[in-house]
């Protein structure tokens, strides 16, 4: 089920209040989070929650081998029991189709006639966020960075946890276990802090990204002819604002309901768009993947530790991989291939030029960050072009202020200047702040009207249950 | 990307004193900000309400996707006997489903969808192995006779990977929040009124828009749809809705392929009906088409752009069906269209028994009565 329908209302107001009934042990209320974890998987598609049992009992025993484990060649093996398991059901779920149909490619170049049997194959949802999940228990037991825990309760709530299951963000076993030994202290407003996160959360995924920019931004990629520049730009800015407002939304409202209930997950996103570089830019972008892929992808290649041209090529691995996780498409991999050409330009440059007062001049920073956020959008295009040709059309326009067709309307128009704008002007006064600093100083009436604002808000934009788009990685 | 060590070389695992650092709670008086966020809420939503309580809308059943879905599955849940209705909006509209279960002894299975071909819904039916009883399709030329397309084409999809989550939620939006609020319509969705509004001026360079159709009617939780009050008894709404429909009669068109191409489109179409109607006849089932009234532009448009005995004859004759044409019954033809294109909600009652029994006597006179017509 998705955090924006009724039926999440409905679910979550029985978790909570079963949760906090003041009767049940902790140990009940754990089966509850689970049971009803199950159920939220469930409530998609019953029959792939064998692949979450499935999943948790292969992890849950590899890591309990991989610990007691007294050869390395034995250690080594279970260790690669997970990984392929978990990589396996990725394969076969998201890249079967794919790889068959670069095989038959390549097949047809070779002049090998080869047909592709049919692959219709329906893809789990947010299997990319468990299967890294539970591999990074594993792989920390197997990098000796920790042991494994002894409660299989505990290690399946990991696993299943509702808030997070689907579309992260990716919670590392250490952050999320011990939070499950024992019942959280008592924190005066912590439900109600919780519960207002998941209405701002749900007011930038319903009423921004869905509300006001989706839909230029449909128009826009859906468009079959050559667009005039303006158009391509702003369907781009508005896909720009809506990814952001879509994910960073679920992530705030998991966030939110974790809270709720009493368990604390890590920020995802860190006003990404006053990024000032793109190392910056994955400081604040989705976070919890990129510190997974420089953990257990970038640092294990190597990292910076092998010299300088064998970083340049782990940063371009890491993120080629990065874009492939999201799916499975080579506009994705483009992508990632742009990111890592980014980061490996920039860091060229600051291996020779190094610090100056000029670059920490706020001006400069300003235009900096300009820079990073122009070229992250030419990025979104090939994220969210369903066709390299669309892309590369899209990406001609934009960089050559062509002449073409117009598809947005003057409503639509206004729409995604103002909400891009104050994405823009909200990411840059935030970037050096946290929300918690904002709203404590904020007075409490201030606070209310907001809250309150963003709920009506909320309810009168008649949130139809559209998925947020990371279910779809 | 940084190469520092990651929080799992910090932490470990299974040990109480090694949580993650809890996140920060802002210092605020939380309790009062929670209820005077909730007043503001409901106060906000109270004058919401009433303004469009103010402007006729009343609580009614969305025509949600969901609710065809939820209808769809009554083909097996009523075990596949039963007559269902394949339309666009005209027989959605027109059609009295009350009055129907009268004259019949079985409420009807409304599956129009407004603005859609019915002929993807008519394939979907005969496929279902299921049925084996009364398909009845309404036939609005331009919907019917050019390649399938409409908005709603997309409930058909919606309807073969309805998960559980969403039949839970269509459950507890039409018993508990669509029967309350008048506000919780389609036409009165924020960024819908928002871009409805006519001071944003038109966009240079941008062709002209096909306006939104407007409400038309308000659904009950059968389907059944009444034409809105509002459109029968507001001049200046009425108007709206018939300048919709001008402004869709009267919008460019691409020329039209070749003859020879239309020619073998047609006969394309007449095969794929013709093989519909034989796969529901094979399982005992039958279906007979009806041409629903419209009047005005909308009639003219219709009868010059698919002239009947171009259209709808080859239709009856490729099929080998009963159809019940408005034209050639007095008392299907005597009744109120407000905007040209559906009937009055107060003359829905007498035009359905009206159609019920015009179906019942051609059936029989084709030597094919149909038990699901009662009598």
């Amino acid at each position: 089920m998705t955090f924006n329908s009724l039926t999440f209302v409905v679910f979550f107001a029985i978790v909570l209040a079963l949760h906090h009934a003041p009767w049940t042990s902790w140990r009940t209320k754990k089966i509850q989070l689970l049971v009803a974890s199950y159920l939220f998987y469930a409530a998609w598609n019953p029959p792939f929650i064998v692949l979450l049992w499935i999943s948790t009992f292969i992890d849950w025993h590899a890591a309990k081998r991989i610990h007691a484990a007294e050869t390395p060649v034995a250690r080594r093996g279970w260790m690669l029991v997970s990984v392929c398991a978990n990589l396996g059901f990725l394969g076969y779920f998201k890249y079967g189709g794919f790889l068959l149909e670069n095989w038959q490619a390549l097949m047809t170049a070779l002049g090998v006639a080869w047909q592709a049997p049919a692959w219709d194959i329906v893809l789990p949802v947010g299997i990319s966020f468990y299967t890294f999940q539970t591999m990074a228990y594993s792989l920390d037991v197997y990098l000796r960075r920790a042991a494994p825990t002894r409660s299989l309760l505990d290690f399946s709530l990991f696993v299943t946890f509702f808030p997070q299951l689907v579309a992260g963000p990716i919670v590392r076993p250490a952050d999320l276990v011990p939070q499950f030994a024992e019942p959280p202290a008592p924190v005066p407003g912590r439900l109600s802090w919780g519960l207002g996160l998941m209405v701002l959360g749900l007011f930038q995924k319903v009423v921004i990204a869905d509300g006001m920019l989706a839909p230029a931004a449909d128009a826009v990629f859906g468009a079959k002819e050559t667009l005039a520049w303006s158009d391509a730009w702003l369907g781009t800015l508005a896909f720009s604002g809506q990814i952001f407002c879509d994910f960073a939304g679920y992530s705030t409202t998991a966030i939110g309901a974790s809270l709720a209930l009493g368990f604390s997950l890590d920020d995802n996103f860190r006003y990404p768009y006053a990024a000032v570089g793109f190392s910056d830019f994955w400081r604040r972008w989705h976070v919890s993947l990129s510190t997974w892929l420089r953990d257990y992808l970038y640092v294990p290649l190597g990292g910076n530790r092998l010299g300088s041209l064998r970083t340049y090529v782990n940063l371009m691995v890491t993120m080629l991989l990065g874009g492939l996780w999201h799916g499975a498409s080579w506009n994705f991999v483009i992508w990632g291939g742009l990111h890592g050409t980014y980061l490996g330009v920039e860091r060229f440059i600051r291996e020779r030029v190094g610090p100056s007062r000029l670059a920490s001049t706020l001006p400069f920073q300003i235009a900096l960050a300009m820079v990073t956020y122009f070229l992250v959008n030419l990025t979104w295009v090939f994220f969210r072009a369903r066709e390299f040709r669309t892309a590369w059309r899209m990406v001609v326009s934009m960089l050559t202020f062509g002449e073409g067709a117009r598809v947005l309307a003057t409503a639509d128009v206004v729409l995604v200047l103002s909400a891009v704008l104050s994405i823009l002007v909200v990411h840059g006064l935030m970037r050096e702040r946290s929300l918690e600093q904002v709203v404590a100083r904020a007075p409490w009436w201030l606070t209310a009207s907001v809250v309150g604002s963003m709920l009506f808000v909320l309810v009168i934009s008649q949130a139809s249950s559209n998925a947020f788009i990371y279910f779809q990685f | 990307m940084p190469s520092s060590t990651s929080s799992s070389e910090r932490l470990g695992l299974g040990s109480p004193q090694q949580h993650s650092p809890l996140r920060d709670i802002p210092q605020a008086p939380w309790p009062r900000i929670l209820w005077a966020a909730v007043l503001v809420c409901a106060a906000l939503l109270g004058a919401w309400e009433a303004y469009w309580r103010s402007e006729w809308f009343v609580p009614s059943i969305r025509n949600s996707d969901g609710l065809w879905a939820l209808t769809r599955t009554r083909i097996q849940t009523e075990g596949g006997h039963g007559t269902v209705v394949v339309s666009s909006s005209r027989l959605l509209f027109d059609l009295h489903l009350e009055a129907w279960r009268e004259e019949t002894g079985q409420l009807p299975i409304q599956l129009g969808l407004e603005g859609t071909s019915p002929r993807p819904f008519l394939a979907d039916v005969a496929r279902d192995t299921a049925f084996k009883g009364l398909v009845v399709v309404g036939v609005t030329p331009p919907l019917f006779f050019p390649p399938p397309g409409g908005e709603r084409l997309t409930a058909l999809a919606f309807a073969k990977q309805w998960s559980p989550a969403d039949q839970f939620g269509q459950q507890v939006s039409m018993r508990f929040v669509e029967p309350v609020f008048a506000f919780y319509d389609p036409d009165t969705a924020l960024f819908t009124v928002l871009k409805r509004q006519p001071f944003w001026p038109q966009r240079p360079g941008l062709p002209p828009q096909m306006p939104k159709v407007r409400k038309l009617a308000n659904t009950r939780s059968t389907r059944q749809s009444d034409m809105w009050d509002k459109v029968e008894r507001d001049p200046a709404y009425q108007k709206i809705a018939r300048d919709t429909w001008l402004a869709f009669i009267n919008a460019p068109r691409p020329p039209l392929p070749p003859p020879e191409v239309l020619k073998k489109g047609f006969e394309a179409l007449l095969a794929e009906v013709a093989g519909d109607v034989r796969r529901i006849r094979e399982r005992g089932g039958e279906v007979v088409f009806v041409r629903a009234p419209s009047s005005g532009p909308f009639l003219a448009a219709e009868n010059g752009g698919f002239p009947r005995e171009r259209t709808w004859e080859p239709l009856l004759q490729a099929t080998d069906a009963v159809g019940i044409h408005f034209e050639d019954h007095a008392d299907l033809r005597d009744v109120e269209l407000p905007e040209w294109s559906h009937i009055a909600a107060g003359d829905t009652d007498r035009f359905t028994r009206a159609l019920v029994r015009h179906l019942r006597e051609a059936l029989v006179a084709k030597g094919t009565p149909r038990q699901e017509l009662g009598r």
